[in-house]
């Protein structure tokens, strides 16, 4: 039996089926719509990106003025990081926590369904900030006061931002408490702490960092509103200041919300296609508590330059970042090592994740450091490190994982070729598109700027045509998607038959229960265990082992 | 019913005592409104681990609605009372009505639940 048997019950009478499916409980529904919401508002916040990457194409403006551009990046932050990767992240969670505990459901599925509409009506009342008389919000996806006060932004488009910000993360933090709450009250006979899926524990450090942080962001969205409505909260430069410990005290945690779940992701495509068992498994779940720890105490380093914070505790804490960082990618080649590896879609994006990440997590190791983090605070070069850590390295976890568990979700396998070919095209895009950057900030491109000096122009070009590649790739993904749903290869229960935790014992897709029955779980990798029982069984037996 | 273990305690614990020692670090350090802010942001977490070891999962069959429109509802009036925090009290006050009308009807979804589990 799963961890937890509920009693379904029947929805109203009458209710039309697609209007039912929205207001449905399942976690498996409830993170199809945060998937689907997600994806909606990565493809809004890319087409923002193409924009400014075409007016960068060449220096001098082109076809958008100053204060467009401002709420152009505004906008695409703010979309990318509250709207899409942030509710990809716990979206994934939502999906496969219970069937990877074995639990039957969610622990509050009542609340994670709310927590999804609030993240949606918080995503469309950001973006609705377009249609007002001074536009949407423009003071960055920071909302930096004085940038965000009624004098710096006057309007309703940032009163929106302000309330699709606070709507958003409340929505999540919601999501977050459910998947929390799941792991510690719905875990099957058996699945103890130490016996949780590499993913699962990723999902857990995630609920932790975002327990912790999201609601001071909510507090200060609330604080800003009050100071743009009523004045007086954040005056002064301590006020702004104050602002920034608050906000940071978020959005360095944040960072790491949009980061585990997707080594979770990879770390599983990893051990599924190496064919072996997740190397250190003891060491990775405490260098991810370690993790959780550390990124909780890094946030003055986003404030350097301010001089209003000790440099010395948060460059450390930051460079100590690297110890825990270290330990997770020691995981992940030992796991590769001595494998029978096979280059499937999802291990191809994983190691694209694990190869482009690292270029992303040295550049942190460079910005750790006071003295090399004034030289290139506001650039481009900032700008090119956290694209990698995100874009070359999240969005690539997301698709190792959404490649991985696609057929799990849907019962239809996604075309190989095209997602190779997909692969492929989104790595190249992506370097291209990103590397320029380093060189450009490095030169004294600055950030959040319409404009830059002609000798800059090539490299910018450069950067232009790769987003363009971007594109190309993301609607290959999509293509890919439409296409596998339409002329369906079925997929059975563990459609790479090296499948290694619960979620490959369950039908493709799972049943609204989850599970009908379970192995037993003596291990994180219970069908692994299963499998080599089997086989010895029959090496005793002197039966022949299948390849 | 719920035969699994229970928990998760420990990491929980770890996590906090690394918390800690960042935090007194960090108040050594001479930010001691920082580390307070640090130290806060435990709370939240520590009073969800509280809750989930006052109130154990109790055993019994769980109840779940496969639809609840009202929780739909809930979620739209709570995005219409905060836009009305920018466009107005009425709005606000619209919000908050249809909030506490989705409230009463969920209450009523859950009563009509346990009636039918009975």
């Amino acid at each position: 039996m799963a961890g937890s048997a509920p009693v379904a019950v029947a929805g109203p009478r009458g209710l039309d089926r697609g209007f039912a499916w929205l207001a449905a409980t399942d976690h498996k529904k409830t993170a199809a719509k945060v998937g689907i919401a997600a994806t909606f508002f990565f493809l809004l916040s890319g087409l923002l990106a193409l924009t400014m990457r075409a007016e960068l194409a060449q220096p001098g403006l082109q076809f958008v003025s100053d204060h467009t551009y401002d709420e152009l990046f505004t906008m695409h932050g703010s979309g990318m990081i509250y709207l899409f990767l942030t509710p990809a992240a716990l979206g994934l969670g939502l999906y496969l926590v219970p069937l990877q505990i074995g639990a039957s459901q969610i622990a509050a599925p009542r609340l994670a369904l709310y927590g999804f509409w609030t993240y949606l009506c918080g995503g469309l009342a950001m973006y609705s900030g377009f249609l007002t008389d001074n536009g949407a919000g423009d003071a960055a996806w920071t909302g930096t006061i004085p940038l965000s006060n009624s004098t710096g932004t006057p309007g309703v488009g940032m009163d929106l931002w302000v309330i699709g910000v606070g709507l958003a993360t409340f929505g999540t933090l919601l999501i977050a408490v459910t998947i929390l709450l799941t792991i510690m009250r719905h875990r099957a006979p058996g699945m103890t702490m130490l016996r949780m899926p590499v993913f699962t524990w990723t999902m857990l450090a995630t609920t932790f960092m975002v327990v912790a942080s999201f609601p001071v962001l909510i507090g200060a969205m609330g604080l800003l509103m009050a100071e743009r409505h009523l004045g007086g909260v954040f005056t002064g430069a301590t006020g702004s200041i104050a602002y920034q410990h608050l906000f940071w005290f978020y959005g360095h945690p944040v960072v790491y919300v949009m980061f585990f779940p997707f080594v979770g992701a990879v770390g599983e495509a990893v051990a599924t296609f190496s064919r072996k068992r997740f190397f250190g498994y003891r060491a990775l779940v405490a260098s991810l508590l370690l993790f959780t720890a550390l990124s909780m105490a890094v946030w003055g380093h986003h404030m350097f330059i301010t001089g209003a914070v000790k440099n010395q505790y948060y460059s450390l804490t930051s460079t100590l970042l690297a110890l825990p960082a270290g330990i997770e990618y020691l995981d992940l080649i030992g796991t590769l090592v001595g494998g029978s590896i096979l280059f499937r879609a999802p291990m191809l994006f994983a190691i694209g994740f694990v190869l482009q990440f690292l270029i992303g997590g040295l550049t942190g190791i460079v910005v750790a450091s006071p003295p090399l983090d004034y030289h290139v605070n506001g650039s481009y070069f900032i700008v090119a490190h956290f694209h990698y850590t995100l874009f070359a390295g999240s969005l690539f976890g997301l698709m190792a994982g959404l490649h991985l568990w696609f057929p799990k979700a849907t019962g239809a396998m996604l075309r190989e070729r095209l997602s190779k070919a997909s692969f492929w095209v989104l790595a190249a895009g992506a370097n291209l598109t990103f590397f320029p950057m380093f060189f450009l900030g490095y030169d004294g491109m600055a950030r959040r700027v319409a404009d830059y000096e002609p000798r800059l122009g090539d490299l910018n070009l450069l950067s232009s045509i790769g987003a363009g590649v971007i594109a190309i790739g993301i609607l290959m993904v999509l293509a890919n998607i439409v296409v596998s749903l339409r002329t369906r290869v079925p997929a059975g229960n563990d459609p790479w038959g090296a499948g290694q935790t619960l979620e490959w014992w369950t039908t493709s897709p799972p049943p609204t229960e989850n599970f009908t029955s379970l192995p037993e779980i003596t291990s994180y990798a219970p069908l692994l265990d299963r499998r080599r029982g089997e086989e010895e069984a029959r090496a005793r037996r002197g039966e022949e082992v299948p390849a | 019913m719920n035969d699994g273990p229970r928990g998760g305690g420990g990491p929980l614990l770890a996590w906090a005592c690394l918390q800690l020692a960042l935090g007194t670090m960090l108040a050594l350090w001479g930010e001691q409104v920082p580390a307070l802010l640090f130290l806060g942001g435990a709370i939240p977490l520590l009073l969800l681990s509280a809750w989930n070891r006052v109130f154990p999962p109790s055993g019994r069959p769980r109840l779940l609605a496969r639809v609840s429109v009202p929780v739909v509802v809930l979620a739209l009036a709570t995005a219409i009372a905060a836009l009305g925090t920018t466009a107005g009290l009425w709005l606000f006050l619209i919000g908050a009505e249809l909030g506490l009308f989705a409230l009463v009807w969920l209450l009523r979804e859950i009563l009509v639940e346990r009636r039918t589990v009975r």
